[in-house]
């Protein structure tokens, strides 16, 4: 039996600003489970960075929460207290974030700064140091009780990333949220930090929350995957059915286009022709009909995110061909 | 860490090499001859030449200069012929003064600037940031002298709050007299340190690994005050350390407006009875406290700036 | 420093840009103002003074702000206003030699130790940092204390002291542009360093200094004011504000208006020039901006 551990429920955010409201998400649903590893995919402007700031409230002034409720173990996130967000933060959910060399502060050693978000147990010190210094060693990084006194730009990017997972991890929370973590490093590091997270996963039993443009790794690592474009959630489902039959247009094109996917060689690689649509000037109907080779009539409507089997939903009038129009 | 004083401290050296020869060469490049210069008309001969006995001005300028130097390492600036003491005695009498000064100022005008700095980046674009840096700003413009004397005529002579001359007894009179002398050269400095700590701690606030320590659960207080500030006051204090060249020009006019001993007195006077030595003494030893002041800034932020150790 | 080009306005149309972008923010409206007003007054002081600022008129000496005398008179029955108004041109006098001589020599310099060989960059580093090493008002007493005291002194002195701040910012201007795109290929195309210093560097460097100019009037003002208080400035008769603190403070009992006749046109003076200077920098180059 699969337990819910975040519900993402008919999400709608916006941004106010001059030009009008962005309305940077709309009617997000999806879910996690315990344990599970669910993937988010999308080009930037989709949205996922609003979704990820949305969970832990790490908002900006101009945010503007219009419907829906994020529940974290049965309990409403978008109406608690901040008491009860801020206690969540670095504990139940942690964050990495995407950009490894600025997100550490510059002047206070590692070691400091890992007993810093250890401020909540009542261990000593040199206990925290301890605990600090064994998951430095957890995610690879050698010779852990010497490094605990080094600063952010002693160490590559690489290894910052590694130790913002070892400081996500070291609270052992029920949901990480990995916002990015690899797209700032090179292919080969990439490899290695997945196969990490993979082991910590395993040794953990964490959920993951796995944001990235990366189709190789999110398949690699995924149980689930949730497609987002422009503020909307396309299709989500397992990796499995999503990879093999994607049932939205613009899942297609994200698969047909990913170069990992190519098969012949060819002078020009295939993009998807347009531009994302203004988020303070939505069009009418689906999202992604500019930018759709299959667009028809119907299309002038927004199609609801429709559950399609077990393991798939998608939001695409072409999977409701059958019913009476 | 090591390696970057020693290399500090060598540039520093240097640079008080230079300004003393500068100095030096600077009698000489004035036409005419240098004793008379130096002493003006109240010299007799018999002081004349001890003037030139004590600096070997006979003798060839590198030779002077070395023998200058040589002083200098055994802490003599000369001797002042005229009252037959030595130089050092009489500068390092009045300094105390001047710091005394120089130092009630700085510290309540930087408690006051990095309070009122954190104050306003918490509370960006209200009237109340608007406001405070607009008067920031006009604290600024105003000469440190001219808010002297402003401040001399409302609350010494006018008002009669304060003391208008001299530096007190004991301890609270001390502090008493110092008031208005160390408003005057703080006010300025209030206006400069709250802006400085405004912006840096808004460009800090506003960076990535702000958002980590937040996302991590740290409380707001412990984000601005160790997180935040740690990295916002390292201008600040780089600002003081070079701010201590204006401190001395300002504590020159202060005193003299409110009639307190120091350095400033004492290099006006002796322009006034023109006995150059002292001057030269007194410039000197003022240049090397600026000197000591900005390596020393140099030090602490890169104690405080890990960063800052790799370059020099 | 910043190592920012600044954009100098190579038009007048630019220049109507700028002083619109000034005038619309309220600071630097006012700044705009109190400058245009003190230029004016100092230009055509010689026609707007009531009175003559050096003729003495003992048996009107010491009076208070009257009609006669909006600000009263002084020890020696001098009007004070005209004094003030006369006061204005002396500081101006001062200012905009002892400024324009120092961007000059400043610039130059700057630009040598920036496009020259490395030893004679670090000489004359070294030689900058010396001379900003020694604090400004005690290096003057120096100097005044070798010379004497004049109005040429104090232009001079104030001109040695401020070369420094220019020349270092000439200097990283310099060295920032020297390996830009544009220069590189100006000197695969043969340009002589004339002409690379003169007719493509000079332009970017002397915007960034022209505005650094004109936050530092109020500096240099201050300084003759200064050293004027001290007696060590301008010489009697010669009118100017630090003169008549000088006069004021004597006699600060019996004549406290010359305290405020020589203070508020300093404080004045110097808030215009610094509204007008900061004005200046945000509308130039934006990326000076410190977090407005």
């Amino acid at each position: 039996m699969t337990e819910k551990l975040l519900e993402i429920d008919n999400l709608s955010v916006d941004y106010e600003t001059a030009r009008g409201d962005l309305k940077a998400l709309r009617n997000i649903t999806f879910d996690v489970n315990k344990r599970e590893i669910v993937g988010i995919v999308g080009e930037s402007g989709c949205g996922k960075s609003t979704l990820i700031s949305a969970i832990l409230r790490l908002i900006a002034p101009n945010t503007r929460f219009r419907n829906g409720e994020v529940r974290f173990k049965g309990e409403d996130l978008l109406t608690a207290s901040e008491r009860k967000i801020r206690d969540l933060r670095g504990d139940d959910i942690s964050i990495v974030f995407q950009d490894p060399m600025q997100t550490h502060n510059p002047v206070i050693s590692i070691g400091q700064q890992m007993v810093d978000i250890q401020h909540r147990s009542k261990a000593s010190k040199a206990e925290k140091l301890a605990t600090a210094a064994k998951m430095l060693g957890a995610v690879g990084i050698p010779d852990p009780e010497a490094r605990l006194r080094q600063f952010p730009h002693e160490f590559s990017g690489g290894m910052r990333q590694r130790i913002a997972i070892a400081m996500a991890l070291m609270s052992e929370p029920d949901l990480l949220i990995a916002d990015e973590p690899t797209t700032a490093l090179d292919a080969t590091l990439e490899v290695q930090i997945i196969e990490r997270l993979k082991d910590l996963q395993n040794d953990f039993g964490c959920a993951i929350l796995f944001i990235s443009h990366h189709l190789g790794v999110i398949a690699e690592l995924c149980d689930r995957v949730v497609v987002m474009y422009a503020g909307a959630v396309v299709e989500s489902g397992t990796v499995r059915e999503i990879f093999h039959h994607p049932k939205h247009p613009y899942t297609r094109r994200l698969i047909e286009c990913d170069p990992g996917h190519i098969k012949e060689r060819a002078r020009v690689l295939p993009t998807i022709p347009g531009e994302v649509p203004d988020l303070a000037n939505l069009p009418t109907g689906c999202i992604f009909r500019d930018r759709c080779d299959q667009a028809f009539e119907r299309c002038a409507e927004v199609p609801p995110l429709t559950r399609l089997s077990e393991g798939q939903n998608a939001a695409c009038w072409l999977n409701h061909m059958e019913e009476p129009a | 860490m090591l390696l970057f004083t020693l290399k500090r401290f060598a540039l520093a050296a240097l640079i008080l090499v230079v300004a003393v020869t500068i100095m030096f060469l600077m009698i000489r490049a004035v036409p005419g001859d240098p004793v008379s210069i130096m002493l003006g008309p109240r010299a007799t001969p018999e002081l004349k030449a001890r003037l030139i006995a004590e600096m070997a001005l006979d003798q060839s300028i590198p030779k002077q200069l070395m023998l200058y130097f040589g002083g200098l390492l055994r802490g003599d600036l000369g001797v002042d012929v005229f009252s037959g003491r030595e130089v050092t005695t009489i500068v390092f009498e009045q300094l105390p003064h001047t710091l005394k000064l120089i130092f009630s100022a700085i510290t309540w005008s930087a408690i006051l600037g990095i309070a009122l700095g954190c104050y306003a980046a918490a509370h960006p674009n209200t009237w109340i940031d608007r406001a405070a840096a607009t008067i920031s700003v006009s604290f600024i413009a105003a000469p440190a002298f001219v808010v002297a004397l402003l401040s001399l005529l409302v609350f010494a002579v006018h008002l009669q709050w304060f003391p208008a001359i001299g530096v007190g007894e004991g301890f609270w009179g001390t502090a008493w007299h110092l008031v208005l002398p160390s408003l005057a050269i703080g006010l300025s400095w209030v206006g400069y340190i709250a802006r400085l700590v405004r912006a840096s701690m808004l460009e800090v606030m506003g960076e990535s690994h702000i958002r980590t320590a937040r996302a991590f659960g740290l409380s707001e207080r412990r984000i601005i005050g160790a997180y935040a500030l740690r990295i916002a006051i390292l201008p600040v204090v780089t600002v003081i350390g070079v701010g201590m060249g204006f401190l001395l020009s300002s504590a020159v006019f202060t005193e003299i407006v409110f009639a307190r001993p120091g350095l400033g007195k004492l290099v006006i006077d002796s322009i006034t009875t023109r006995n150059y030595p002292i001057v030269m003494g007194a410039v000197l030893v003022s240049t090397g406290l600026f000197v000591i002041s900005t390596a020393l800034a140099d030090l602490i932020n890169a104690l405080l700036d890990p960063r800052a150790r790799t370059n020099t | 420093m910043t190592d920012a080009v600044a954009h100098t306005p190579k038009s007048k149309s630019e220049l109507a840009i700028i002083i619109t972008g000034v005038a619309r923010d309220p600071l630097g409206l006012i700044g705009l103002v109190i400058v245009g007003a003190i230029v004016f007054s100092a230009v055509f002081a010689a026609w707007i003074v009531p009175y003559d600022p050096i003729a003495m008129n003992i048996p009107d000496r010491m009076q208070g702000p009257s009609g006669a005398h909006w600000l009263g008179t002084d020890q020696l029955g001098r009007d004070t206003f005209s004094r003030v108004i006369m006061g204005g041109q002396v500081a101006l006098k001062v200012a905009l030699p002892a400024i324009f001589g120092a961007m000059a020599i400043g610039l130059t310099l700057g630009m040598i130790a920036g496009y020259g060989p490395k030893w004679l960059d670090n000489f004359l580093m070294l030689l900058f940092d010396t001379i900003r090493s020694f604090p400004t008002v005690m290096f003057a007493l120096a100097v005044v204390a070798l010379i004497g005291p004049s109005l040429q002194t104090v232009v001079f002195v104030v001109m040695a002291t401020s070369i420094p701040t220019y020349g270092r910012v000439a200097r990283t201007q310099t060295l920032t542009l020297r390996n830009s795109e544009f220069i590189l290929a100006e000197r695969a195309m043969g340009a002589s360093i004339t002409r690379i210093l003169g007719v493509h560097m000079l332009p970017n460097i002397i915007g960034v200094l022209a505005v650094l100019a004109a936050m530092d009037i109020p500096t240099v003002i201050a300084l003759e004011a200064g050293l004027s208080f001290l007696g060590l400035g301008v010489k009697p008769p010669t009118p100017s504000w630090g003169a008549l603190l000088k006069d004021g403070y004597a006699l600060i009992r019996q004549t406290p208006w010359l305290v405020v006749g020589g203070g508020l046109p300093i404080v004045i003076a110097t808030l215009g020039f610094t509204f007008l200077g900061e004005s200046l920098r945000d509308v130039v180059d934006p990326k000076l901006r410190k977090n407005r």
